[in-house]
């Protein structure tokens, strides 16, 4: 299992969050953390996610890339890490 | 009369679908989904009363895959909207661009479980390639231009837009927006051009792979012409048949699975493989770890999310194929392993002989196929006789083929037909069916007769669930559980109880004559071809298994 933090720019739109969870799991990721914010004045919402898997991260990257209401998708790799287990 | 009438919800649904050349929709009423059935009542546009929602959306995708327009459905809330999920999990599958609009229940009673509520926005999210719910009328417009932007922009697929029924019936201002561009479109990273050329150049077996995505981004002639230029042998996906000429010399036929010795073999030891607008599924690449093992990929597409998801490309072309294409369309001097694929081809040609008098239906969907006029467009259920459509029946376009193929699901094959042929209503359209699945959309049959469609079925009779079957004869010992069909109904008064003309036969010698009868009668028409219930589809590669090692007997 390696750990992943993804910072995640999204239009503040119905159901986003939902639509990246769901995207998550049944792309085979676990979720062990979610952070999630909205600016109001700019409608842009922030949501920090933190993962693991054994399948490489560019797998889940490009998936939520996709969803229409994403604006952009960063992997923290300070943050990410091989786990030790 | 109607200059007085204030402009609601519902109209300007109709107005956006003409906006967008809507022409033909495919629904059936309820409840919550009335305001919009009373402003169809003044619209331009024309309703297919389908039998059931399911129908509804197959008959919208049938419409879409044949034309290439946007297909689209209505359904009420609840049951209304649970029953098209099937159908937007199919055109996700298959990339296919559907707007399906679902009345929900007023805003006011949402979320208390009121009668006939679904949350069918939270269904949507794994079925869709995008949903909305609108909240407010003023959006409504705009959400729905976006949700035609939507479906066909990128890789295709299908939308919902889910419109509650004060929306509906709220009052709106005339004015119709233009239509949107969208924001947040995925930016896809340049094409790798310079490797993609080294490969070319060194390569000295290449294949070209070619899938449903070629058809979709409308490069056909881009498709083919690189095939011609570079002269790379071809195989392709059960999509994305059509898409090569099949009388192409270098072609192959179809790859994986069910696909022929020779694609298989070819593709098994091929340097060098050109996947075009094709992703790898499970049924093409049988053991992935063992798929083309010694070949290096050059893989186009428009999706970035199918690069290197199940196999990694050494070079990644994304874009329109339509300017990719010829941007790499070089010669190559791969006189050899063309001789050699054409030699597999002619080696492990299709074989019709076939001892006794009961029908072998891979020869008689040969025959239709030889037989149908130009520009047939041929849809499927799914089973034995799809494979054998597939493999049996050739196509110059993949709109000419309509097959449920990611979904692989049965019950496609009518109400498909339907949608193709109210989009193609000069062309001859043929639904290959199943028995069993036959079954799973028959009341579309009413369909059919309401508007006179002259679809032809063609209905493979095994008594059988046959490809289930085929399955547990090969890999369960033969324990044939819940596949016999023997108490199937008369399909033949089944048919003309719906005023479908009907014929079926059983023996070899009745075959011209019952599908030169087929294709001259006037109006829709079912012949049934009882076949035995033991013929399998073959070849066949077992599950998790190389290409190569195909069966192709018992
Ligand atoms: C909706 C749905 N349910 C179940 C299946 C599994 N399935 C695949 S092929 C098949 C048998 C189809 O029988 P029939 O339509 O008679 O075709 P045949 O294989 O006999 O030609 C079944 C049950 C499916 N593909 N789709
Ligand atoms: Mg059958």
């Amino acid at each position: 299992m390696k750990n992943y933090q993804l910072t995640i720019k999204a239009d503040d739109k119905q159901v986003v969050l939902e639509r990246i969870l769901q995207v998550t799991r049944y792309r085979g990721f676990l979720i062990s953390g979610i952070n999630a914010k909205v600016n109001t004045g700019t409608n842009v919402g922030t949501i920090e996610l933190m993962v693991r898997s054994e399948r490489s991260i560019e797998l889940l990257v490009d998936q939520i890339n996709k969803l229409i209401d994403i604006k952009e998708v960063k992997v923290d790799n300070s943050a990410s890490q091989q786990s030790i287990a | 009369m109607t200059t007085e009438k204030k402009l609601t919800g519902g109209g300007l649904l109709f107005n956006v679908l003409e906006q967008h050349g809507v022409e033909h929709v495919f629904g059936y009423p309820g409840g919550a989904i009335m305001p919009i059935y009373d402003a169809l009542y003044d619209s331009n546009v024309e309703h297919f009363l389908c039998r059931h929602e399911q129908g509804a959306a197959f008959s919208a995708v049938g419409y879409a895959r044949a034309s290439g327009k946007v297909g689209v459905c209505l359904a009420t809330s609840g049951p209304g909207a649970t029953n098209l999920i099937t159908g937007l999990a199919d055109a996700l599958a298959d990339s296919i661009p559907v707007v399906a609009i679902t009345g929900q229940v007023a805003t006011a009673a949402m979320g208390s479980d009121a009668f006939q509520e679904i949350d069918i926005f939270g269904l949507s999210l794994a079925c869709t390639k995008h949903s909305f719910q609108v909240t407010d009328i003023n959006d409504l417009a705009a959400v729905l231009h976006q949700a035609f932007a939507i479906a066909l922009e990128g890789r295709q697929g299908p939308v919902l837009v889910d419109i509650p029924k004060d929306i509906q019936l709220a009052e709106v201002n005339g004015c119709l927006d233009h239509l949107v561009n969208l924001k947040n479109k995925v930016k896809l990273p340049p094409a790798n051009v310079g490797s993609a050329i080294a490969l070319l150049s060194q390569t000295k077996q290449p294949i070209l792979y070619v899938g449903g995505g070629v058809g979709m981004a409308n490069a056909i002639d881009e498709l083919r012409a690189f095939a011609k230029t570079t002269g790379v042998p071809s195989v392709s996906t059960l999509k994305g048949l059509g898409t090569i000429d099949p009388t192409d010399e270098n072609y192959l036929g179809m790859l994986g699975m069910h696909g022929t010795k020779a694609a298989n073999l070819a593709v098994q030891e091929c340097d060098l493989l050109i996947a075009v607008g094709a992703r790898f599924d499970d049924r093409v690449t049988g053991k992935l770890n063992e798929f083309a093992p010694n070949a290096k990929v050059i893989h186009f597409d428009i999706d970035t999310a199918e690069i290197n998801k199940r196999r990694v490309a050494d070079a990644a072309i994304l874009g329109d194929l339509k300017v990719n294409l010829p941007a790499l369309a070089i010669p190559l001097s791969i006189i050899h392993w063309q001789e050699k694929c054409q030699m597999m081809k002619t080696d492990f040609s299709w074989d019709y002989n076939h001892p006794g008098e009961s029908i072998f239906a891979p020869a008689v969907l040969k025959e239709i196929s030889d037989n149908m006029p130009e520009n047939t467009c041929v849809t499927t259920d799914v089973g034995q006789h799809q494979m054998w459509a597939a493999q049996h029946m050739l196509f110059d376009d993949p709109s000419n083929f309509l097959t449920s193929g990611g979904m692989g699901t049965m019950g496609f094959g009518v109400p498909a037909a339907v949608g193709a042929q109210v989009s193609r209503p000069t062309d001859c359209i043929i639904a290959v069916s199943g028995d069993g699945s036959f079954m799973m959309n028959v009341q579309e049959l009413s369909t059919i007769k309401r508007f006179q469609l002259p679809v032809k079925i063609v209905l493979i009779d095994n008594a059988k669930l046959g490809m289930v079957r085929q399955w547990q004869d090969l890999f369960f010992n033969g324990r044939l559980s819940e596949t016999d069909l023997a108490d199937n109904p008369d399909f033949v008064m089944l048919a003309n109880a719906f005023d479908i003309k009907a014929k079926s036969i059983t023996k070899k010698s009745q075959v011209t004559a019952a599908i030169e009868e087929m294709l001259e009668h006037d109006g829709p028409y079912l012949l049934q071809i009882k076949i035995d219930a033991q013929d399998n589809v073959w070849p066949l590669v077992p599950p998790n298994t190389a290409n190569d090692k195909m069966m192709e007997s018992t």
